[in-house]
């Protein structure tokens, strides 16, 4: 027997959530990314009121200006994202493949920006635990151009940013196999639940990073 | 007469190919399956952690002698059979974990989460059959570095199941490195299980429920699931990313929770409380649930005050986030803040008191059947009373100062977890065994079990009030180095000879178990004359449960109806007067 | 039916071009000389209104019934609730 199609909430079943299986759980377990990511930038606001004179002014630690740009390579993949939802919402094939590479490929990038930034940071010294001895932003501290202890800045930046990172990459992953499918013709107007869910986890992210990019940089 | 019959939605799994063994029974998509997966796992974590409790017990009861078996430990636990303080610790900190997350929870959530909710709706299975498979293989891995901590350098963690920084942050306190980074990971792997399982059980109870199988016709063991399930979902992710802080903290030099550099260690308490208090109501809301299916049926009554309990389980629910603080009334956290706390924790007594008058309501005047299962359920009810009548105490933070820390908290821990929990799966596993295994647990085995455990439960658990009331502390190895704890040194005694009669005990249970999986007697559909839907297909269920969709006319506690002879009426029997909802129908209020 | 209500395809690019602006606006704030408080208050508010741009237009939730909305909104208020309650112990 066929299996019916499944853009329409199940049949012969009391009326739930007005929605299909694969999108009402993937917004459930969003609910509990919230509550994730709301331990670590939870913690990151906690520590800074606690303790405001770890953490660095915008842009003297960070570096605003290649995040932004990051910021909005992130938002231009969300659009893309969406786009290609809205292609195949119309049957079009081709925009959806071309739309998700892109998503592919600008997600990617954003990841690489960010090892990037990472490796920048970590050459002029600054990693999860604080400062390291010797190198430039130690010496900047010890003139008093920095703050003198910057242990939780380090600890809560790269874990946030981190964690956020991972999640990304996830998605580049589970992107990559969407995309996949889509090339092999999987999806079809009556029939695009996968591309709605990853979509649906792909803007999560975005959200999470418009977030993550005010308070921890620009603040 | 005859129920509406609506095509199957999908072929049975099994008609259209063979599985193999494995396919079948160890990567099994299967819910039932799953669920007695999680039973088997479950239930050798609950003797391990039996075990531990043992070894507690013998510390503080016979500390002058080795104590048995005490050559098979090694040097770095017992030399000579004698505890030694860091592992009596490490030995404190896992009985807490391995109970809490690796038995009770997984009993309560794993095991009946998964082998109830798609019966008792009526779905084939769960909304994410290949997730939940993921779910039950996510936590064996868990289980198994949390069983590998004690054989590392340093041992096992002895910071307390609660792990508070910085003690559990830094080996310079304890040792302890590698036990308290296994202990984290297992924790955050576990949780992804749980939060995956989690989603899946809410996706299925919104979206799976048969036609006329409205919000209020679900039965209170499957709302119970639901509000846990959105606890588990909600909470649990809390701690995952706090675990995760303190393994950075252990491992990559972060200072989260080191106040030398800005760090927090109060952030860490609460955090851990933000998770721990709903945690407690995951540990008990399935149990409430699942009690009050088996009494209603004990009794042959409907449920008194149906709507009340559904309402009280959401008001748990929503309460059980904004007391947590009074785990912490001690902690030095601001006075204010806490005055806050004792209010809500005052409050939420409420709804679990409603609980225990419509369990009484229910009981009265019923025509009760005391089965095994009804045994341990009004036992629960007893010991979750005087449970909760302890936390009212811990509530009023005058009186936490004093016993906070002290068995007093021990002995409530016990009897909501113990006599609440526990009880109620006893009552649960054999109620839902003939429908698991197709065969009945031997009653009068499952009577003996019930009445010992709950004497020597009793016996072992109640003492410890008077203890906590007396000044005894908790995780203490050595209560008689302290002149006014000597005299209770009789009651110490006393405990632990209670506990290895208690834990001597579960050996009928056990047997009872395992004896009755072949050869218990054959059971029917239906053996309790129970109305959930779980009750009109074979037992066990094959797979897909459900030859046809089933449709649901009313609400499961229709006992003792005078529509008709029987004094049940299960929830799929179609009466003369009964309509049949449409096909994907709203369906209103029963 | 399966999208909430029927409806035209929003104007993605559009949203786009707003998101776009408003982080260009975020990064002018930063910079200004005013008080860090009222940097803070404006630079969130500007973070909430991009995320609700997100929200509501990429993940239609603009269109989804009032059930969807409950399950994105829930663990909302208990992720204020935690980091509210803390900060007490820092400032009162």
């Amino acid at each position: 027997m066929a299996h019916p199609v499944m853009m329409d909430p199940p049949r012969q079943r009391e009326v739930g959530a007005d929605v299909y299986n694969e999108k009402l759980g993937m917004w459930i377990f969003l609910g509990s990314e919230v509550m994730f990511f709301t331990a670590l930038i939870g913690s990151y606001i906690i520590l800074r009121v606690g303790y405001p004179q770890a953490f660095g002014e915008p842009g003297q630690i960070l570096n605003v200006p290649v995040t932004a740009s990051n910021t909005f390579l992130l938002i231009c993949s969300s659009v893309t994202m969406v786009k290609a939802f809205a292609a195949i919402q119309d049957g079009d094939q081709r925009g959806l493949r071309l739309y998700l590479l892109a998503t592919v490929v600008i997600g990617a990038a954003f990841v690489g920006v960010q090892a990037y930034e990472y490796t920048a940071l970590i050459h002029e010294g600054f990693i999860p635990s604080g400062y390291i001895e010797g190198r430039h932003f130690a010496e900047l501290a010890a003139q008093g151009e920095l703050p003198a202890n910057v242990g939780i800045y380090g600890s809560t930046f790269y874990t946030m940013t981190g964690f956020h990172g991972f999640h990304v990459s996830m998605g580049v992953i589970c992107m990559i196999f969407v995309t996949w499918k889509a090339f092999k013709g999987k999806y079809t107007a009556a029939d695009h639940r996968g591309v709605e869910v990853i979509g649906l986890y792909w803007h999560f992210v975005d959200l999470v990073w418009i977030i993550l990019f005010t308070i921890v940089y620009l603040i | 007469m005859a129920t509406t019959a609506l095509p199957l939605e999908h072929a049975t799994h099994a008609e259209a190919h063979e599985l193999s063994f494995i396919q079948k029974y160890i990567f099994s998509t299967d819910h039932k399956i799953i669920g007695i997966q999680f039973l088997l796992m479950s239930m050798l974590f609950l003797v391990v952690g039996g075990l531990l409790a043992l070894m507690i017990r013998w510390q503080l009861g016979f500390p002058e002698t080795a104590i048995p078996g005490g050559a098979l430990l090694p040097e770095t636990m017992a030399p000579d059979g004698f505890l030694l303080p860091e592992f009596y610790n490490s030995l404190v900190t896992m009985h807490g974990t391995f109970m809490v997350f690796f038995a009770i929870m997984p009993l309560l959530v794993g095991v009946f989460g998964n082998f109830l909710i798609p019966l008792k709706i009526g779905a084939p299975d769960m909304a994410f059959p290949r997730l939940n498979m993921a779910s039950f293989w996510v936590a064996v891995p868990a289980g198994i570095m949390m069983l590998a901590g004690f054989f590392v350098e340093g041992g096992h963690s002895g910071a307390g199941w609660t792990v508070y920084a910085p003690l559990s942050a830094d080996p310079e306190w304890t040792g302890v490195s590698y036990g308290q980074q296994l202990w984290l990971l297992s924790i955050a792997v576990l949780g992804l299980s749980s939060i995956l399982g989690a989603t899946n059980y809410i996706t299925t109870v919104v979206n799976l429920r048969a036609p006329g199988m409205t919000w209020f016709r679900l039965p209170l063991s499957i709302w119970a699931l639901f509000i846990t399930a959105i606890l588990v979902l909600l909470a649990i992710p809390i701690l995952s990313g706090a675990a995760i802080m303190l393994f950075f903290d252990q491992t990559i030099g972060t200072h989260f929770f080191d106040a030398a550099t800005g760090g927090q260690p109060l952030l860490w308490q609460h955090l851990f409380w933000y998770f721990g208090h709903p945690e407690v109501y995951i540990l008990i809301l399935p149990a409430m649930g699942m009690v009050s299916d088996v009494i209603a049926n004990g009794s042959r009554k409907p449920i008194f005050g149906y709507h009340s309990m559904v309402y009280a389980i959401i008001a748990i629910g929503f309460l059980g986030w904004i007391v947590w603080g009074h785990h912490m009334f001690q902690s030095g956290m601001n006075p204010t803040l806490g005055m806050t706390f004792m209010i809500s924790t005052m409050l939420i007594a409420v709804p679990s008191a409603i609980k225990v008058f419509n369990w009484m309501g229910t009981m009265w005047r019923g025509n009760i059947r005391f089965h095994v299962p009804m045994l341990h359920a009004v036992a629960f009810v007893a010991m979750f009373v005087i449970g909760g009548l302890s936390g009212v105490f811990m509530a009023s933070t005058p009186v936490d100062i004093y016993i906070h820390d002290t068995y007093f908290i021990v002995a409530h821990i016990h009897y909501v977890l113990f006599g609440g929990s526990l009880f109620a799966i006893f009552a649960a596993v054999t109620f839902w065994y003939p429908k698991m295994f197709g065969r009945m647990m031997n009653p009068t085995m499952g009577k003996v079990h019930f009445w010992l455990t709950f004497l020597f439960y009793n016996l072992t658990f109640f003492p410890m009030h008077n203890l906590g009331v007396a000044g005894h502390m908790r995780r203490i190895y050595d209560p008689s180095q302290y002149e006014f704890l000597q005299p209770l040194a009789g009651i110490n005694q006393f405990i632990t000879v209670n506990a290895l009669l208690l834990f001597a005990s579960q050996l009928i249970f056990a047997v009872n178990f395992v004896v009755s999986w072949f050869r218990g007697k054959r059971a029917t559909e239906n053996p309790w004359e129970d109305n959930g839907l779980e009750w009109t297909v074979p037992s066990p269920p094959p797979h897909g449960n459900f030859a046809e969709v089933p449709t649901v006319y009313r609400g499961p506690y229709e006992f003792s109806s005078p529509d008709v002879s029987e004094d049940y009426l299960p929830q799929t029997t179609r009466l003369a007067t009964d309509r049949t909802p449409a096909a994907g129908s709203e369906g209103g209020s029963a | 039916m399966a999208d909430g209500q029927e409806h035209a395809h929003p104007n993605y690019w559009g949203v786009w071009a707003g998101l776009a602006v408003l982080t260009a606006f975020e990064l002018g704030v930063a910079f200004l000389p005013w008080s860090k408080q009222a940097i803070v208050l404006i630079l969130i508010g500007l973070a909430v209104w991009k995320a609700l741009l997100v929200a509501l237009y990429f993940m239609h939730l603009r269109w989804e019934g009032n059930r969807m909305r409950i399950f994105a909104i829930a663990p909302l208020p208990l992720a204020v609730i935690i980091v509210i309650a803390v900060i007490t112990e820092f400032r009162w």
